[in-house]
């Protein structure tokens, strides 16, 4: 599988760490619910078949987080970018 | 043919010779340690700024994609966004200088001694690259100036066509090079190595 970076260019697979669910929010720790709703935030995932959003991390590249969507059941990836913009605005 | 990696340690860079097959070689390897080295990070909402002063003061375009901008006295190469590496071999000063001239613009930090400089070149060097690296390095692809932030052989390496001419440049970490080394030298015995030091 080969994941088209958007710094770096289409790249092995193998250049990328898996971190998962990027539909996912951190809930606040401080709401009076945070105990349930941070049970779903850590052990809970759906499991979809087809296009899904996750993070990849370009460890061997340009080591920028990256949002990757992807069908689950072809692999194809629909699309990526940058979880943030660089420091340098548009250096 | 390749007897010198059954006897090198494997801490150790392999002397200065010819190895694998007899001959004109295939692939001519030198490494070089006087280079000096500088990562280069834009400050936050510097990057314009920053690109200004690049400019002005050592006439090069800093590139937001990973390209190289300069040539051996003093080459920048794009290797993250807002991320450059700076490299020089005729300023052991690199980084105070950057530091004194680009304050408050990036953050940089010396690289001098945290890596091996390999310049690969050779009639055959494509076929030794296309070994290890898993990126395409068709002339036509990876051009002149194109930079890649990679791995070779699982090794971490930056690596850079410097021109036209079909050779590469390959920054490894320091203690990662012996490993990057027996990884020339096992895949290119067949084409005949010439390996020399510099620096």
């Amino acid at each position: 599988m080969r994941i088209p970076c958007p710094y770096c260019g289409a790249r092995d697979a193998h250049e990328f760490a898996y971190l998962g669910d990027a539909t996912v929010t951190r809930p606040d720790p401080a709401a009076p619910d945070a105990e349930d709703t941070f049970f779903d935030y850590v052990y809970l995932r759906d499991n979809p078949a087809g296009p899904h959003s996750e993070w990849w991390y370009h460890a061997s590249g340009c080591r920028q987080w990256v949002r990757v969507a992807r069908d689950t059941r072809t692999h194809a990836i629909l699309g990526t970018e940058l979880a943030r913009k660089p420091a340098g605005d548009a250096a | 043919m390749t007897h010198i990696l059954d006897t090198l340690p494997l801490t150790r860079l392999p002397a200065p010779g010819s190895y694998g097959r007899t001959g004109a070689p295939g692939v001519t390897v030198a490494l070089r340690e006087d280079v000096a080295a500088a990562t280069l990070v834009a400050r936050r909402g510097a990057g314009v700024r920053l690109a200004d002063v690049v400019q002005a003061r050592f006439g090069l375009t800093l590139s937001d994609g990973p390209r190289m901008a300069g040539d051996d006295a003093l080459a920048v190469l794009g290797t993250g966004p807002g991320r450059w590496l700076t490299l020089a071999q005729t300023r052991p000063g690199l980084a105070a200088e950057l530091a004194s001239t680009l304050d408050g613009l990036a953050a940089v930090t010396d690289q001098s001694d945290a890596n091996i400089l390999f310049e690969i070149n050779g009639p055959r060097v494509l076929d030794l690259l296309a070994k290890g690296a898993t990126i395409d390095l068709d002339p036509e692809v990876f051009r002149p100036g194109d930079v890649a932030v990679t791995a070779i052989a699982h090794v971490g390496v930056t690596l850079w066509r410097p021109g036209e001419e079909i050779a590469y440049r390959a920054l490894v970490a320091r203690s990662f090079a012996p490993a990057f080394a027996r990884f020339l030298i096992a895949g290119g015995a067949e084409y005949g190595i010439g390996w020399s030091r510099r620096g």
